[in-house]
């Protein structure tokens, strides 16, 4: 199978360029959370510009342990001379699962959406009680290599989805707004975590928009982070479709969950080489829901009418919404709250990386990655996290026993909703 | 969202974030990644004397034959008014400066060359090579671009007594990969030092001082040092490594977190790629981001993104020499052929590496006609022309002079 990708695209060209300009300075090895704590993984500059020297379309990859790189980013965060190490190391892994197929396990955890169905709905109640359950979770890890101690999420028993037609049918009609947003979800809110919707949309709704819930699949995040190239081409293709009438109308795109707008963004673009004038409308016109946010502050249009939430949280920027290279939008906007203090951490991540700290080879990696993390969650005494990205709520709660929430649901509270 | 933007995340432009910040202007510093901290070695190069002059004397001199020289722009007093405000904030994260203006002392580099610093951490002090005591240079296979053996003899060539070993690397969870922040990691342990420490204190013959790579841990190297200090009974120092440097990741650290407590923030990985300006003023710079550019507004900018070998200035094969963020016009050589001397090792340097930006008193960029580009523009650093930092030996002693000095030239402002 091949996965379409143009021989001379934009990051094809940049890898190239990449070699030159990787100086070995060594200092993404030096801030690689991954090669911090283990042997498995050599570290970004080995896997990545050094070991693509030794790359070639037609022969076996040179080196497995790219496998172990948890796709963070923090090399091309830190990397001096601008090489993007972590697109390297993803294109290598998709190159070693085109050779040799995608595992069950990982063809299963990278369907978000299809897990997802799977316990969502009146049934919750019952899926919740087998991924608690010790020894299912037992024979899961025995059976599938899912580790049985990670921390699966509690479904919930309503999707999203459901509530936004149901409230949309039973609501008093609104006043016309005269601004519209197309919402992207996500798996995670559609099915785990309704809540994070719909405080972002109230907040939305706070500021004068009328939300629209378009047509969409999975982002196809988990795919690309596992090398199911093919797959989560046809995913994004599929969102692209779905969303472009919208943005063809002058309708941004804003998501709750950093990953997901990063890959609408730029990870399936950039990582499968798709350029085409539909997908860089739809990369040009998504945005992380604190980024436009921040964005309407700074066109004076945020409706600044906050109550005082008297607190002090400690606040994580996951790996995913750095990668965004958009500085910190929520604390723009949280600052803006009375009373409000966020402290942000300097943990480079909290180790799960999406589906990587799930799987049972990763799991410990995933957690002696986080542990500095855990430290500074637990030792500022807070009953209460808060974080951009589902998997790192998921586990920072897994990881400090603190509850943990997106910064939408705060903001929420402090517009008294 | 913030009105003064640093773009730069060297010394130079560290040291402004902090001025700014301290003055409660809240800056926000953009960098393309991780500074010239994690390159170089942690010392405060002022001048590369081995003379033992004054260094405050030569500074003051300098002007009479470099009348543009960078240092001139902020004077003895800047100069120290920088390293006091430096060494104030190192000590208060418990990682003291030592050393002073009144002459550099020389310290051993990984090769066992001998290096001029004014300033530098106290974990690095007992390496003065002008004292007579003999050393023991020690060292892992485990790290490379450490020799300790070779360090040594040429230690010893040049009249310093010294000897070199390898030390054994105790039983520890890795066995492939080491870096220097490898070892940073393990000599966070107090156990890893107790161990390391009976191996030096078994190896240090007669030796009443040991030298050891730069790596004595990111938490608490003045309490690594002590702890082997007290096993072994001899004074330790550390000798800077190849990068990424742990001294340098300390500094980074220690800035980063005092900038962020009194509301500075630092993005890092989002690199200046253009600005615009009108009426004199640059109005707004556009940082790399996903998807598209980032958009930031401000009112007073500071640039610090450093020279050619720093990456704020490029240079090609047909002689082109710019100004990576901003575009700013440079003095550099009209030619290609004009940018080297015809021998490598050239006393006062190569023209090219003279290329910077020229700046009014106020150090506001100007352009090739001495007027004034931006009002509200201020550079530092080793992007600044007047100096070549390579002979001089002053990379880090004009960043923090420049960089402080900027910082304070903004924070008046309004």
């Amino acid at each position: 199978m091949t996965t379409n990708i143009p021989h001379h695209d934009h990051i094809e060209l940049s890898i190239e360029h990449s070699l030159d300009h990787c100086i070995k300075c060594n200092i993404c090895s030096s801030a690689c959370p991954v090669s911090a704590v283990t042997d498995r993984f050599p570290g970004p500059k080995y896997v990545g510009p050094q070991a693509q020297r030794f790359r070639h379309e037609q022969q076996p990859s040179p080196d497995e342990s790219v496998d172990y790189c948890s796709g963070c980013r923090v090399c091309n965060q830190v990397c001096p001379t601008g090489v993007r190490i972590a697109e390297l190391n993803a294109r290598a892994r998709g190159k070693i699962i085109e050779d040799r197929g995608l595992p069950l396990r990982n063809a299963l955890i990278a369907r978000s959406g299809l897990m997802g169905q799977l316990g969502c709905g009146p049934h919750a109640p019952l899926a919740n009680f087998a991924f608690k359950n010790s020894a299912f979770r037992w024979s899961l890890e025995q059976i599938m290599g899912i580790a049985r101690a990670a921390p699966l999420p509690t479904y919930s028993t309503y999707s999203f989805r459901s509530w936004f037609k149901r409230q949309s049918q039973n609501s008093e009609p609104r006043p016309k707004a005269t601004k519209q947003v197309a919402y992207f979800h996500g798996c995670a809110t559609n099915y785990y975590e309704p809540h994070v919707g719909q405080a972002a949309i109230a907040v939305l709704e706070r500021n004068g928009y009328e939300v629209l819930l378009p047509e969409q699949n999975c982002c196809g995040l988990p795919l690309l982070s596992n090398g199911a190239f093919p797959a989560a081409q046809r995913y994004h293709t599929s969102n692209v479709e779905k969303m472009l009438p919208y943005v063809k109308r002058g309708i941004p795109i804003v998501g709750t969950s950093t990953s997901c707008t990063l890959t609408l963004k730029e990870e399936a673009p950039e990582i499968l080489g798709l350029h085409s004038p539909e997908v860089r409308l739809i990369a040009e016109n998504t945005f992380d829901i604190f980024e436009f946010l921040r964005l309407l502050y700074e066109r004076g249009e945020l409706n600044t009418d906050f109550k005082p939430v008297d607190r002090t949280l400690p606040y994580h920027p996951p790996c995913q919404l750095r990668a965004h290279r958009v500085g910190r939008p929520a604390l723009d906007i949280l600052e803006l709250v009375p009373g409000l203090h966020l402290n942000e951490s300097t943990a480079d991540c909290c180790g799960i990386a999406g589906t990587y700290g799930y799987k049972i080879e990763k799991y410990q990696i995933g957690m002696d990655v986080g542990a500095p993390l855990f430290d500074f969650v637990r030792s500022s005494g807070s009953d209460l996290a808060v974080c951009d990205s589902e998997t790192c709520r998921w586990q920072i709660t897994h990881g400090t026993g603190v509850p943990t929430q997106h910064p939408i649901e705060i903001l929420a509270a402090a517009y008294g909703v | 969202m913030r009105d003064t933007i640093v773009i730069g995340a060297g010394l130079a432009g560290l040291m402004g974030a902090l001025a700014l910040a301290e003055a409660g202007r809240r800056p926000l510093l953009l960098s393309k990644g991780q500074g010239a901290t994690h390159w170089t070695g942690g010392t405060i190069d002022v001048w590369g004397d081995t003379e033992g002059n004054d260094l405050r004397e030569v500074l003051r001199s300098l002007p009479a034959s470099q009348p543009d020289h960078t240092y001139a722009r902020v004077g003895v007093e800047g100069l120290e008014a920088a390293i006091d405000r430096f060494r104030a904030l190192v000590e208060a994260a418990n990682y003291p400066y030592v050393g002073s203006l009144e002459r550099n002392t020389l310290l051993p580099t990984a090769i066992g060359a001998l290096r001029p610093a004014a300033f530098f951490p106290v974990t690095m002090a007992a390496g003065d090579v002008r004292q007579a005591d003999e050393m023991l240079i020690a060292g892992f296979h485990e790290l490379r671009d450490f020799y300790p053996p070779l360090a040594a003899d040429n230690l010893q060539a040049q009249g310093v007594a010294a000897r070199g070993v390898y030390l054994t690397l105790p039983p520890i969870k890795r066995s492939l990969e080491f870096t220097t922040r490898t070892f940073a990691f393990l000599f966070d342990d107090p156990g890893f030092r107790e161990q390391i420490g009976e191996q030096l204190r078994k190896e240090r013959g007669s030796a009443t001082r040991i030298g050891l790579p730069a790596v004595l841990g990111l938490k608490d190297p003045v309490g690594a040092m002590r702890d082997l200090e007290r096993i072994t009974g001899a004074q330790i120092f550390e000798i800077p490594t190849l990068p990424p440097s742990i001294p340098g990741m300390r500094l980074f650290q220690i800035f980063r977190n005092a900038i962020a407590h009194v509301g500075g923030r630092l993005q890092v990985g989002s690199e200046v790629l253009r600005g615009i300006g009108e009426d004199g003023r640059l109005t707004t710079v556009y940082s790399e981001a996903a998807a598209r550019e980032q958009e930031h507004r401000a009112n007073y900018f500071l640039l610090a993104t450093g020279g050619i070998a720093g990456g704020g200035i490029r240079t090609d094969h047909t002689g082109r020499v710019w100004e990576t963020a901003l575009g700013l016009p440079l003095r550099a050589p009209q030619s290609r052929a004009e940018w080297f001397e015809p021998r490598f090792l050239a006393e006062h340097g190569h023209p090219i590496y003279r290329a910077g930006i020229a700046t009014d008193d106020g150090l506001r960029p100007l352009d090739a006609h001495d007027h004034r580009v931006y009002d509200n523009v201020v550079v530092a650093g080793s992007l600044l022309t007047g100096s070549d930092p390579i002979p001089e030996r002053c990379y880090s002693g004009l960043a923090l002079a420049t960089g402080w000095h900027a910082g304070q030239l903004l924070r008046i402002e309004d």
